[in-house]
């Protein structure tokens, strides 16, 4: 009972639209599992959230053991809206002390104070952000905290140039040494919380869907998402991006590694091509191929990223019944292969004929699960959405 | 520690104590005040720019180089009016408005309209080329020299203050300016959510489609849309071209790029985006021209604008957009 | 529906045939004439090399660069720089400007190129305006308006090129690294990922690719080529000015790549070999008062091709039918010699 997905309570809201709400679901692997719905069920925004095109909004998808959502503690959140609290009344005070020294004579105390206040609300919009987990407030937050912590650290060392605040009496040093001994260990503190992977996990850096790609999710969509205007060769090519390594060096110098891994995916690409059946038009450029051809190419191209598990978006769109069988035939064979595939579908036959085991959307929520006999007699099925040739299955 | 200074208190509260606070504070600030000034009569000139550009985003998700152009041409065509025909300056200016409109009618029926299913990258590049076409047409029309108003054709009152204040003083010029971007940004807020083409616009901004399905006209609209831009940007360039006295066929190119940033900071698809982001650009670039250098008052606009893409490209005002989706 | 690829000569085998023959240039008969055109031909194989450069941006990735200037500029100044002040040769310092080139294009890219495609233009522009802006105001650094003189001219084992035909056959020699790197990126992983994330990004994604790395690695390379077509600008004319490098000359590359065929590389060269020899022959037919009438006619130029043929010359979809026909071709023969 080896689980390759587990879906727990996903929730996705757009706007007003509540798309999913507390979906959850397991794929077995090595398993065929079907969902079914009306249109607007979320069955799409399902796989979405999964290849992470979109971001849930609640829930947890694992993928085997790992968990592919950001989780986000409670701790961190506090620790993180401390930093931001601390940082905004720090530069309460040393803002702009810190710019009067870089300024013209020009610069006199109305200006100074309102170009402190602009700075101070730049570091206000920051450190909101901060709470948002936004990378590039980050980003902001150190350049503006390094900068202060070189000047600190240059008066620092520079005593007899301290001088006064421009027009009082007040020694900078009054400010300096506090800057300085809270500054530089901030900032230090701060840019290692970031470079700690799990941290960056936890403060909402999500996997984009290259990288959940790259652990071994493929899919295909809706509408027919290939590259048109390449050829049918170097579609499926591309799809075996994912799992390969060279990198601009080694082609720049056409290292052995290169062509090794050339000739492979090339080999490569021909044999997925020849196991959807389209290797007598592999030199054509892919928008040329009829509908049913450039499916099987969309199959093939996800194939070849070697992926555990294999998404399919309504594969069976628009064929004719002959194609459709040999879609089933094509998806068993995939499945023997060791693929476990998760599969969208409409055409009854198709999901009565291959599913293991079925659930059953509507709404964004789940009202059925269980195997292709539970599901045909299941009554909120049944009136939810009469499947196309449900009888004939 | 103090480096041998005696002083109980700091500098600020002995002129309390001396009384003459408020004047030092005055006698400091009067450049501030102003560049101030100036800077908001840009600045209103600016949003009238920005306006346009951020109009048509909105209906056409179109960022239209050649807006600038427009802006150019309404400075030649006054400038020409005043002088070759001999008319007087306010005919002139209320002549120029419909035409600037009719040539944003024209841009976008010719260059616009026949790309409206195409890649947006495709209408960018038609963009940037009829930008350059109408930039090189206007220089071998009137040449490269730069132009300028002989004095005695505008009324004199123009360069008279109007207001004076300590150093700080308003000519009848800015007054102008300001009553005119004020005036015709109050009728562009009406046209927008009072009217039907303005509701129509806003429709279509926000989805073409069912706004067609819905049956209105959209390429209508759109024409519209372009007419309004043009007629605000061409008055804007009649203005700047009497502020700064000086009209060359390379004004528009600078101008829009200035006027773009502002529309970007304000929120690009918003129009009080458009205004406010005017303001504070035409604010930001006196300023910085004053006090910090200016070689880099073109600068400032480019850096401005950068920082907002980059930092928040939803502007001051505007909604979420800019990064994918 | 798209053409297959028919049976044929390829565009790959037309421009080798064309750059055989480009050898023999210097050699032909042309009368007082001969200096006169090889300068023109050099400038526009500096201009296909340029091309290129910018080609893998809108033409590989499929994102709108609108700032090339920038690192043609921050290439030719870098060049001067280094020979004017430590007289470095010009073989060291082709590989520095390319480097700072591509330090440039990574610092502009990596916050900017999760952008959209509109925006990412705008900041391009804002970019290269702002480099042309430091170019002139930082006297300390670049002597700003008074431009950047003598500039020392490229040497050979000692032997300084002084004549139009030794920068023609320099000029050649780049073009034939540049095309090697091109085409070879062209027909590697990296390539198809670009291509790739051109078509469509989702896609990409879904397919292992991650775009910012991508295109970002696209956005610097461009910047390199455009760093080492301005290093041998300055060589050649040992005088560089930031009035030079306007927003213009980012027009100009786009024209070209735009007119000959974004993203085929057979189309870029030859919308770089028609375009800049048309310039000069527009210069020399045209009465001095129209003499802008070239600039009107390039941004004509950009509409109409935009209009009636967006694609270009060279399709992109030409020059991927006819790499697919090589493939073709090259499995038929190694399937003979099984």
């Amino acid at each position: 009972m080896d689980l390759i997905l587990k879906i727990m309570n996903l929730s996705k809201v757009f706007g007003g639209l509540m798309a999913l709400r507390e979906v959850s679901l397991q794929v077995e692997a090595g398993k065929i599992v079907g969902i079914i719905g009306p249109n607007g069920a979320g069955k799409t925004t399902l796989f979405n959230c999964l290849t992470s095109l979109y971001s849930a909004t609640k829930g947890q998808i694992f993928l085997g053991e790992q968990p592919l959502l950001p989780e986000i503690s409670g701790t961190k959140v506090k620790l993180i809206q401390q930093c931001a609290l601390l940082f905004f009344l720090i530069s309460l005070a040393w803002l702009p002390l810190s710019w009067s020294f870089f300024l013209p004579h020009t610069f006199y105390k109305l200006e100074l104070t309102l170009l402190g206040i602009f700075l101070l609300g730049i570091r206000l919009l920051v450190a909101r952000k901060l709470r948002r987990f936004q990378i590039w407030a980050w980003g902001v937050m150190f350049v503006l905290l390094g900068g202060d912590g070189c000047l600190a650290v240059w008066w620092l060392t520079h005593p007899s140039k301290l001088g006064h605040l421009a027009g009082t009496g007040i020694p900078l040093a009054y400010f300096a040494i506090p800057w300085s001994v809270f500054v530089t260990p901030f900032s230090v503190f701060l840019i290692r919380q970031l470079l700690v992977r799990k941290v960056r996990q936890l403060y909402g850096f999500r996997m984009g869907p290259d990288a959940i790609t790259r652990a071994g999710v493929a899919r295909t969509f809706q509408n027919i998402r290939l590259f048109l205007n390449l050829s049918v060769l170097d579609n499926v090519k591309i799809g075996s991006h994912a799992h390969l390594r060279s990198g601009l060096f080694s082609t720049l110098l056409r290292t052995r590694l290169q062509r090794k891994e050339e000739g492979l995916i090339e080999a490569e690409a021909m044999e997925q091509l020849r196991f959807v059946g389209l290797q007598h038009r592999v030199f054509d450029l892919a928008g040329s191929l009829a509908y049913g051809e450039q499916r099987r190419l969309e199959i093939a191209r996800a194939l070849a990223t070697k992926p555990n598990l294999l998404l399919l978006d309504e594969p069976a769109a628009g064929m004719n019944p002959q194609e459709s069988s040999r879609l089933i035939q094509l998806i068993g064979e995939i499945r023997k292969r060791g693929v476990t595939v998760l599969i969208i579908e409409h055409d009854m036959k198709v999901m009565m004929n291959l599913a293991d085991y079925i659930y059953a959307l509507d709404h964004g929520v789940l009202i059925a699960q269980g195997t292709p006999d539970e599901i045909r007699e299941n009554p909120r099925v049944i009136e939810a959405y009469l499947g196309r040739g449900a009888a004939h299955a | 520690m103090f480096g041998g200074q005696v002083q109980s208190r700091p500098a600020l509260f002995v002129h309390f104590h001396e009384g003459i606070f408020v004047d030092r504070l005055l006698e400091l600030s009067s450049l501030f005040l102003q560049q101030l000034v100036n800077g908001i009569t840009l600045g209103g000139v600016y949003a009238l720019i920005a306006v346009g550009y951020t109009m048509v985003y909105g209906v056409i998700q179109l960022i239209n180089f050649a807006h600038g152009e427009i802006y150019m041409l309404g400075a030649f065509l006054a400038y020409t009016l005043v002088t070759v025909l001999g008319l007087p300056f306010f005919a002139a200016f209320f002549i120029t408005i419909p035409v600037c409109a009719c040539f944003g009618v024209i841009l976008d029926f010719v260059a616009y309209r026949p790309l409206r299913k195409a890649h947006r990258l495709a209408a960018l590049i038609t963009a940037i080329g009829m930008s350059i076409f109408l930039q090189n047409l206007a220089l071998m029309i009137w040449g490269s020299q730069i132009k300028s108003y002989p004095r005695d054709i505008l009324p004199g009152l123009f360069f008279r203050p109007a207001l004076s204040f300590g150093d700080v003083s308003l000519s009848w010029l800015q007054v102008f300016i300001l009553t005119v971007t004020v005036v015709f940004m109050a009728f562009l807020h009406l046209i927008i959510h009072r009217t039907r083409v303005g509701t129509a616009m806003r429709a279509i901004s926000q989805d073409k489609v069912s706004s067609a399905l819905m049956g209105i006209g959209v390429n209508r609209v759109i024409s519209f849309t372009f007419a309004i831009g043009s007629a605000m940007g061409g008055m804007a360039g009649v203005l700047v071209g009497l502020y700064y006295n000086a009209i060359f066929p390379t004004m528009g190119y600078i101008a829009g790029v200035k006027a773009f940033a502002a529309a970007v900071l304000g929120g690009i698809g918003s129009v009080p985006g458009a205004m406010l982001g005017g303001g504070v650009l035409g604010i930001a670039e006196v300023m910085g021209a004053g006090y910090i250098s200016s070689e880099y008052r073109d600068g400032i606009s480019y850096a401005v604008m950068i920082m907002v893409i980059l930092f928040k490209p939803s502007g001051l005002v505007g909604r979420q957009i800019g990064e994918k989706a | 529906m798209i053409k297959s690829p028919g049976a044929g000569i390829t565009h790959r085998s037309m421009f080798l045939g064309l750059l055989f023959l480009a050898l023999l240039l210097p050699w032909l008969p042309m009368g007082g004439f001969t200096n006169y055109v090889l300068r023109i031909i050099t400038t526009a194989v500096l201009y296909m090399i340029l091309a290129l450069g910018l080609n893998i941006v809108p033409g590989f990735t499929g994102l709108l660069d609108l700032g090339y200037v920038g690192f043609y500029g921050i290439g030719a100044y870098t060049a001067g720089l280094l020979a004017i002040h430590y007289d470095l040769s010009f073989w060291i310092i082709i590989p520095l400007a390319a480097l700072n080139g591509a330090l440039w294009g990574i610092l502009l890219g990596a916050p900017t190129l999760r952008l959209t495609g509109d925006y990412f233009a705008i900041v391009t522009f804002g970019f290269s305006e702002l480099v042309v802006l430091v170019l002139r105001n930082e006297l300390w650094l670049t002597r700003g308006p008074m431009g950047l003189p003598g500039i020392s001219p490229p040497s050979l084992f000692g032997h300084n090129l002084v004549h139009d035909w030794e920068f023609f056959y320099l000029a050649l020699f780049l073009l034939m690294i540049i095309l090697l790197v091109v085409t070879r990126l062209e027909n590697s992983r990296l390539g198809r990922a670009w291509f790739a994330i051109r078509e469509d990004e989702i896609a990409a994604q879904c397919c292992g690719i991650n775009l910012i790395r991508y295109k970002v690695m696209a956005f610097a390379i461009s910047a390199s080529i455009g760093g080492l077509g301005g290093a041998f600008y300055a060589k050649w004319f040992k005088f560089i000015h930031p009035d030079m490098f306007k927003f213009w000359e980012s027009i100009l590359v786009l024209c070209l790549i735009v007119f000959g065929g974004m993203g085929s590389i057979s189309g870029t060269m030859l919308g770089a070999l028609l375009l800049i020899p048309l310039s000069e022959i527009l210069r020399m037919v045209l009465p001095q008062s129209l003499f802008n009438a070239r600039y009107l006619i390039y941004g004509l130029v950009l509409v109409l091709m935009m209009r009636f043929r967006p694609m270009g010359l060279i399709p992109f979809e030409r020059a991927q039918a006819d790499k697919a026909l090589r493939a073709r071709r090259r499995l038929a023969a190694q399937e003979k010699e099984e």
